[in-house]
Order: structure tokens, then sequence, then C-alpha cells
């Protein structure tokens, strides 16, 4: 064996060019793969960080004739799941929080998340400092205590050995450190796909005891929370649903006023891991797929070069037949040598996986974020070298037969032309090249069709004017902000300021931005409309936003009017809806001056009347249809937690100082965090897509390069056997022209089979990418006819330069060396 | 019709030395000669061949075709030229193995732009001429020696060129089948075309009307 590796090497010593070519054409393939392979591993494969994760699920609730699904839950619910149920070890809530962190320099705002006291237990991940939570602190009154991330403990705190019984001033409050979760640890995980991942919702580095108070254990139809459970072992999914779905009947039993009695109410157990993956799943796999066929045009390329490579030793090995070697012995060498080069390619190929997923890292974790988790362990290692394996003995298999054995006559003879095996040899490496092409097509017609995709999602209008329009949170403390006036004073007193500033056209608030990935909803009846006891009443989602928000983000007035600074907690209650929810309620009637109540009809209902109606917006997505929606004026339902949005007539970046400095000047106390251009808004909305975009645009790059390489390969491998064919015809008459025209129509006759046969592939092909299409047929012909173009002229390019070596072919030198 | 005035053909070797293929080739050779270039291997016969044929070019000296001045000729003329009036005929027939008899006929045709229905029909004529109708799809590789020979010298014929040039063209076949080709060449010659062949074989020179002998390059 270390014979046939010495010889190998000093035989791919000897064919310098060759070496590097398949060692780049390897390296690429196998780095592309592995890339992919470290992708799909973190983020499908590998398990969730927590104990036993196959038994975690979340618990959410639907009311499916209004179209709500995946909703959280309210605390009376909770606390009958957790008192009722069986089939889990144990049962915990959770919520998204966000905590004013007061520190020397300045305030800081902080994710993070409510957790009742078995969370942390259930999930099995112990602090590496301090303890859990204990029961007694999830009540109110007795929960200032917080556990802190290892990010925060490291980035804040330095460390600090004695950071458990520290104070930290959060919103205002005293809290003490009980405990440091483990680096890494993550929960709840911002692809729970929740929708509160976005806006409000960063990876979580403070954890308070969740307490719910007495009024929030009155409240049924309040939902604000998630369950999150640990089945009990032997405990299948299904029987955990079948469970819930019976302490669901209970519950509209037990409390009919306020469940419909239609059965659309109703809830869901789902497996953590599912929800975490299921999101980017379509995407994952569809990524994998271009890698195996950027793999496949890998492995073609070195076949067609190694064919080329025993053509042209066709001699040493018949002299080695001949000279008593048994075909599995020079099958042996054959594939030592491709092993060789696969492992080779493989280890470059493993230098170019660790920076591409470092660069993938770089640009896309803060919008997937779980390619923090992305790197290459040992799983990934191994699939890269049994891949590197895999494809050298693929590779190398074909010419290696080839080579096994050789025609002994017609090789021994000198200057033996056109043999039978030489013929079918060529037919092997025409196929080669036409399958590379097809696949290359496949590969090229799905980024095509997924960019054309992009471009018109960005194109998409979403309702509103984003341009010029600068978005920041802030979330007050309760502790300074106990109520409605407090937080509605400086909400009004941070507007003012805020308008004052010069380049500033409009000010604004709302609790909710579109495309930022969170969203509210609320149950209304309609003046004049008796809601069926049986039948779920209308729930649509709704905002509270101030006077100028329309002006401020450019969304048009239809009918009737914006809110007023008059519209405020003493004035008569007003709302405004959009076009989608006039159009559903009120189809042929103006909806201006039409009555709502929110929540159910009582005997004193407190009548809101439709004042305006604005433009749709697009809201969860560009590429989703806009929803009905209402919106209440901020000072007749204010919230703690809003966002202003300010319109400049400048570019807006250039006010965020200036209005983080307005707000502080109101409370110095009062961070302001997430401060973006509604453009970086929409921007990041869509980023995920445009992360497979881009890699998928690159691997169809890399397969058109291969591709390439092997058109241009094969023709200059067809020239150098031609070459006395060529100097006859040029004997006989052939003029430049005519030889250009020989050898280019020869690469144009396998592009176009090539094409051809990708054209039928990607025809069904694409059809898996449908679901990631806006606005583009999986079909589109202009595409499919692009991408057909493009490949001809790469294939005249690869294929002119061998062609303009064949034209200098003297007849001369050709016709004696045949003679 | 062809006249040689000084004709040398020189390579050079390492050193500043040169090696001398041909010498002050003087030569005349009239319409409808048949002439036998014969001399040991290695005195530049079949250099002389591809020098009158036209396609070497590193000569020297001067070369009338008719009345053109063929050393005054750039390297495309020589090749429009040889096209319109030159057939070659060689010793490994040098017939395209992928292409069928038809084709390998039909393929001097269409380098020289004649129209697709004009092809056929000289093509036709010709096969019907050498009595070859029954092998026009066949494979060079499925005749014999002396078939193949057959046709390349019905391809150096089909488009009526003045001259042919064969460089020893019955070398690989046997002597019936040589005998074959020679007679061939006679009647060509007594049709009126001119006939150069390169020759070892005192029986082939035979049929010519005139021998030429070279020796180290020289004309003896």
């Amino acid at each position: 064996m270390l014979k046939e590796i010495r010889f190998a090497l000093r035989s791919l010593a000897k064919s310098p060019a060759f070496t590097l070519i398949a060692i780049a054409t390897l390296a690429l393939a196998i780095g592309a793969n592995t890339a992919v392979l470290s992708l799909v591993n973190a983020l499908l494969i590998r398990p969730l960080p927590y104990r036993a994760p196959q038994r975690l699920v979340l618990l959410l609730q639907h009311f499916k004739a209004q179209n709500l699904e995946r909703i959280p839950v309210s605390p009376p619910e909770f606390i009958d799941y957790e008192s009722r149920a069986q089939s889990f070890e144990r049962l915990g809530a959770f919520g998204y929080a966000n905590f004013n962190l007061a520190n020397s320099n300045k305030p800081e705002r902080i994710a993070g998340a409510v957790v009742t006291a078995g969370v942390f237990p259930l999930l099995g991940v112990a602090p590496v400092q301090g303890r859990f939570f204990e029961p007694e602190e999830c009540k109110p009154g007795r929960n200032d205590v917080v556990i802190i991330s290892e990010r925060l403990w490291r980035q804040k705190f330095s460390r600090d050995a004695q950071i458990v019984g520290t104070k930290l001033l959060l919103d205002g409050k005293s809290f003490t450190v009980v405990g440091v979760m483990p680096e890494g640890f993550d929960f709840p995980l911002q692809l729970f796909n929740l929708g509160a991942g976005g806006q409000f919702g960063g990876r979580a580095d403070i954890w308070q005891p969740l307490a719910f108070t007495d009024k929030e254990l009155q409240v049924r139809y309040s939902r604000s929370y998630f369950i999150v459970g640990r089945l009990k072992p032997g405990t299948s999914l299904a029987q955990a649903q079948a469970e819930i779905e019976t302490i669901n009947d209970q519950m509209r039993r037990e409390h009919s006023d306020n469940y419909s009695q239609d059965g659309s109410f109703g809830g869901d157990v789902f497996s953590l891991k599912e929800l975490a993956v299921a999101g980017m799943r379509p995407a994952l796999l569809i990524l994998l797929g271009a890698v195996v066929l950027v793999l496949l045009i890998g492995c073609a390329n070195l076949t067609t070069m190694l064919l080329a490579r025993a053509a042209s030793r066709e001699r040493e090995m018949a002299i080695r037949v001949a000279l008593g070697a048994g075909p599995m012995r020079v099958l042996k060498q054959v594939l030592t040598e491709s092993v060789l080069l696969a492992l080779l390619g493989g280890m470059v190929g493993l230098l170019l996986a660790v920076w591409g997923v470092d660069l993938l890292k770089h640009i896309g974790a803060s919008t997937v974020p779980r390619l923090r988790e992305v790197n290459l362990d040992l799983r990934v290692l191994a699939m890269t070298f049994g891949t590197a394996v895999g494809t050298g003995i693929l590779f190398g298999l074909v010419p290696g037969i080839a080579c096994a054995k050789p025609e002994l006559t017609e090789s021994l003879k000198e200057g033996g032309r056109s043999s039978t095996q030489g013929r079918r040899r060529n037919r092997l490496r025409s196929a080669l090249v036409v399958s590379e092409v097809a696949l290359a097509l496949v590969l090229l017609t799905s980024a095509a069709l997924l960019m054309k995709s992009f471009v018109r999602l960005q194109n998409a209008s979403p309702g509103f004017d984003p341009h010029n329009v600068l978005t920041m949170e802030v979330s007050l403390p309760e502790l300074r902000y106990p109520d409605n006036t407090t937080i509605v004073r400086f909400s009004d007193e941070a507007q003012r300021r805020i308008a004052a500033l010069p380049g500033v056209q409009f000010a604004a608030v709302t609790t909710i931005l579109p495309l930022a990935g969170t969203n509210s909803d609320s149950s209304f009846a309609i003046e004049g409309r008796t809601n069926d006891r049986n039948a779920p009443a209308p729930d649509e989602e709704k905002r509270e936003v101030s006077a100028n928000y329309f002006r401020a983000i450019g969304t048009p007035l239809i009918r009737g009017r914006f809110f007023t600074v008059a519209d405020n907690a003493d004035a008569q209650p007003v709302i405004i809806i959009n076009q989608a929810l006039a159009k559903k309620y009120w189809p042929n009637q103006d909806a201006v001056g039409k009555r709502i109540v929110m929540g159910g009809m009582s005997s004193h209902p407190t009548w809101i009347t439709i004042v305006g109606v604005v433009g749709d917006i697009k809201h969860t997505g560009l590429d989703a249809e806009p929803k009905p929606e209402m919106y209440v004026p901020f000072a007749q339902d204010p919230y703690k937690s809003m966002i202003f949005t300010v319109r400049s007539g400048q570019d807006p970046r250039l006010l965020a100082s200036a209005i983080r400095s307005q707000i502080q000047a109101i409370d110095p106390a009062q961070p302001v965090a997430n401060i973006r251009t509604f453009e970086q808004v929409i921007a990041d909305s869509v980023a995920p897509r445009r992360l497979s975009v881009l890699l998928l645009g690159v691997f169809a790059g890399a397969a058109v390069i291969l591709a390439s390489v092997g058109i241009y390969g094969v023709i200059s491998f067809l020239v150098v056997q031609r070459t006395y064919e060529i100097g006859v015809r040029m004997a006989l008459g052939a003029q430049r022209a005519d030889v250009l025209r020989l050898v280019i129509g020869r690469a144009l006759k396998l592009v176009g089979v090539g094409t051809a046969v990708g054209l039928f592939l990607a025809f069904f092909g694409t059809r898996a990418l449908q679901a990631l299409l806006y606005r583009v047929s999986a079909f589109d012909a202009p595409t499919f006819l692009l991408v057909s173009l493009i490949l001809g002229i790469v294939a005249l390019a690869a294929s002119y330069l061998p062609a303009l070596r064949a034209t200098r072919a003297d007849p001369m030198i050709a016709l004696s060396q045949n003679a | 019709m062809i006249r040689l005035h000084g004709v040398e053909r020189v390579y050079p070797l390492a050193k500043g030395k040169f090696f001398y293929v041909l010498r002050d080739i003087d030569l005349d050779v009239a319409e409808g000669d048949f002439v036998s270039i014969m001399g040991p291997s290695g005195a530049g016969k079949s250099s002389l061949l591809h020098i009158l044929g036209m396609h070497d070019h590193g000569w020297t000296g001067e070369y009338f075709f008719g009345d053109t001045a063929v050393h005054l000729l750039k390297a495309k003329e020589r090749a429009a030229l040889r096209n319109e009036q030159i057939g070659f005929v060689f010793q490994s027939y040098h017939l395209l193995d992928d292409l069928t008899v038809y084709e390998n006929l039909d393929i001097p045709l269409s380098y020289r732009h004649v129209g697709k229905s004009e092809r056929a029909a000289m093509v036709a004529d010709t096969l019907d001429r050498f009595q070859i109708v029954g092998k026009k799809d066949l494979y060079p590789r499925q005749l014999s020696g002396g078939q193949q020979q057959l046709v390349g010298v019905a391809r150096a014929i089909i488009s009526n060129p003045k001259l042919i040039l064969a460089d020893e063209p019955t070398g690989n076949l046997h002597s019936s089948q040589g005998e074959e080709i020679m007679n061939l060449f006679k009647k060509l010659n007594s049709e009126g075309t001119t006939i150069i062949q390169v020759t070892h074989s005192e029986k082939n020179a035979a049929y010519g009307n005139r021998i030429i002998q070279l020796r180290d390059g020289w004309v003896v």
C-alpha cells in the first residue's frame, strides 16, 4: 500500500496543473458540502442544549374559527394544565421580558424572560453558580431575585466570583442575583416561532421568577405566557395531545362564558425541537440539495479529468498488465491516486469550510440566531472524511476499471488511433459533461428563481413608506411608571421633544411595529350584531398608536380621519381600522361611524367609534397578505413597552443620538434600545431569505465554474485527440473558420444536450422551491431561457481557447505523426 | 505546369547549425506528366511532395504553378490555390474514421463551399466511377486496405484537380491491390490529370513517364 501511495504522489507531482485543478475542484465541492453539513448538523440534527431534549414540548392554544394558531395561554389556564395534566413530569410557564439595567455608564435594556420555578429544573440545565428559583419566589413581592447568563456575567461583571448575592438595579428596583446559567445556555430560543423573537425579544440574559398577580389569575382571556413541559418517560406526543384536549373540554364546560362552544378552541402539544427547526428546514434541505449537486458536478469533472489521464496512461497500464499486473492491482493503483487526491482536496475543503462557516456566522447570526451554534464538530469532520473518501472512490472507479482492462495490442502498437475502447471512453466523457451541464443548469435555475423572487419581495410595497424613518424601543419600568397617566405623560413629552428636533417631520409611538415579528390581537363585538354563544367572537389584530403614527410611517388615510391629541383618556373611545377589516365586516357599507366593543358584549358596553379607515399594512411579512387590523389611540390604552417612529427629511440615523438625549432628558435612567431605520427593519425581516439566496447563488456560481472547467477539459482533450483528424481536414482544405466551427460546434452540441436534460430536470426540481417563491412561478419561462443562454455563453467561452489551439495544428505534423 | 527554381528546405539545429532537407531544387513538370520521385529514405522525397502540395511553407526559392508565383502568395492564398488545383493521396490513406465513405468524399467539397445538391451529385458520380456505391455507408474500419486507398484516391480527384500528388500510395497495400491503384492512376493520367508520385518501387515508377532521383536533398 505504501508503494502505491508513494507512486501516486510521484505521479501527481509530475502533473502539477492537473493535480492543482483536481484539488481545487474537490476543495470547492467538499468545502461547500462540509459548510452546509455543519449548518444542517447544528440547526436540524444536533439536539437542543437541554437534558433529554426529545421529551421537551411546548403547549400552545388555538382558536381555529378566528384563524388564531400557536397563541399563548393565560395564567388561570396554565394553573389548570399544571394541576390536571398527568402526561408530564413537569410543566412551567414563561414569558418574554426586558429589563432596564442601570449601570455606571448609561442605562441599558437587557433581554430576558420571566419563568416559573419549574422551568429550569425541567430543562435539566443546572446553574454554574448559585441555584434555581424557589417556588416561594414565584409570588408577587417575593420575586426580587434574578438568574443571569454567563454572557452577562462575563461582559458586565468580569466573571466576578462573588456574583451570587450581588444586587442589580433593574427597572429602578433592586434584585439579587441568585444564580448564573452556564455558557451557551439559551432559553427561550428565538426560533420557537412564537412571534416574540424580533421586537422586544433578544437572546435572554436575565431570568426573573414569574409571579402571577391576583388580577392575572382571574382573567382567562389575557394570554401572554407560554408553557414548556417535559413528557413522562414512555409518554408519546399523541398521548399528551389527547390529554390536553380533554383538559380543554373541561375548561370549556367550566368556564362557558370565556370559551365558544363550537369546539374551535383547543390546545396543541409541539415538540420543542420541531418548533425550533420547522421554519428553517425547507431552506436548509434545499441548500443541502444544492451542495450535493455541486459535489456531483465536481465528481463528474474529476472523472472526466481522470479518464483523460487514463487515456494518456494507457500504454503504461498496458505494459504493467503485459508484465503481469492483475486488474485489481491496476485498479488499486488508480484508486489510490484518486482517494489521495480526494483527501488532499478534502483537507483544503475543510479549511474553506472553516472560513465559510465563520463568514456565514458573521453575516447571518444576527438574523438566524442559532447560527452562533454552528461549528465543525467531530460528527461533521467524520462526514467530511467519509465524503472525501467516497468521492475519491466514486470518481476513481470508472477510470480505474478502464485502466485495469487495456486493449493490449492496440495500446502496445505505436500510434494506435481510434480504438473501440477509446470511442467508448469518449462517449462516457461526453455523457459526464452533459450531466455536469444538466446539474449546473438545475442549480443555476433554482438560484435565478430565488433571486428573482427576492428582488420582487424587496420591491413589494409594505403599505407604508419606510424611507427616512427611524424606530427605537423603550420599555418603561413599573416602579417609575405605575399607571396609565405616567406612561402617557412620558410618551407625550417624548414625542413633543422629538418633534421639535431639527429635521424631524413627525414623531409618534406604537406598541407593535410592522414586520418586526410580534403581534397582538383582541376579540370584539359589533353593534347590532348579536354573537351566537356557540360561535366565536370576531378577533383581529390590534395596535395602540399615537396621533401622528400614520403620518410618521406614511400610511394613507382612506376614509374619515386620523387620531388627534384630543383622542385622549378623557375623550370618547375611538378606533381606526384598516381596509381589510372594513371589507371583512362592513363589505358594502361605510365603516366610519360604526361602533364596536372590545372583548364580549356586556350589559354596559363601552362603545368605541370607528373614526377612520387607513390603507393596509403588511405586518407579518412582505410576502404575506395584509390582515384586518385595528388601531386605538395610545393615550386611551397605553403600554409600558412602546416603539418610537420618527420621520425625518434627511438620513434618520443622524437623529439617533439626539433622540436618545431627549428621552433621557425626561428620564435619565431610561435606556433606548434597538435603534433601526425602518428600511433596516424590513431588511431584517427578509434576512433569512436573503441568506438562502446568497448561499444558493454562491453554489450555483461554483457549479457553473465547475461545469465550464469540465467543458474546457473535455474540449481540450478532444482537440488533442483529434489533432490528426484536424490535420487531415486542413490538408483537405479546411480553413480556420471550419476548424473553429468543428470544435465549438461539438462543445455546443454537448451543452445543448445537457441544457435540454437540465431543463427537463429543472422543470420537476424547481417545484420544491414554490413555497419559497414570491410572485414567481417555479416554471418561469424567461428565467429558464436566460439560464440556458448563460450556459451557452459559458460553453462558448470555455471551448474557445481549445478551438483556437486546434486552428494552429500543423497538418504536416499531424499527418506525419499518424502515417 | 510546375516550375521550381532554387528551392531549398532547411531546419535549424542547436548551436546555429542547419539541416538541409532539400538543396537547390530545380524542377519542371509539364501538364499531363506522370512523374515518379525516387530515392533512398531521408532523401527529401516527401518533403518535396509537401512543398509541391503547398502544405509546407518553410521553404525558399521560386515555385510557379502555371502562371502563379506561389512563392509570392500568402499561406491563405496558397491554401485556396491548393484546394482548387491539387489532390493528395497519402500512404496511410488518412481517411476520417468517424465518417462514412460518402462523408469522406463529401468533406473536401464542403471545404470548397460547393452547394449541397451539387456536392451530392459529385459524390454520387465519384462513387459510381470508382464502383464503390455499395460501400458508401461503410466506415473506413470496415474496408480493406485497398478499398480504403481507393476511397483516398476518389477523395483526391473528386473536385477535378489538375494535379494529383501521391505519397507512397501503395506502401501499405498488397501487390494486387497496389496494381489496381497504379492502373487507376494510369487511367487518370491518360484522361489528362498530371500525377507526381513518391515511390520506392521500380514497378510503380514504371507506370509513369519520368523519374526524378533525389539523394541527400539534391536532384541527381
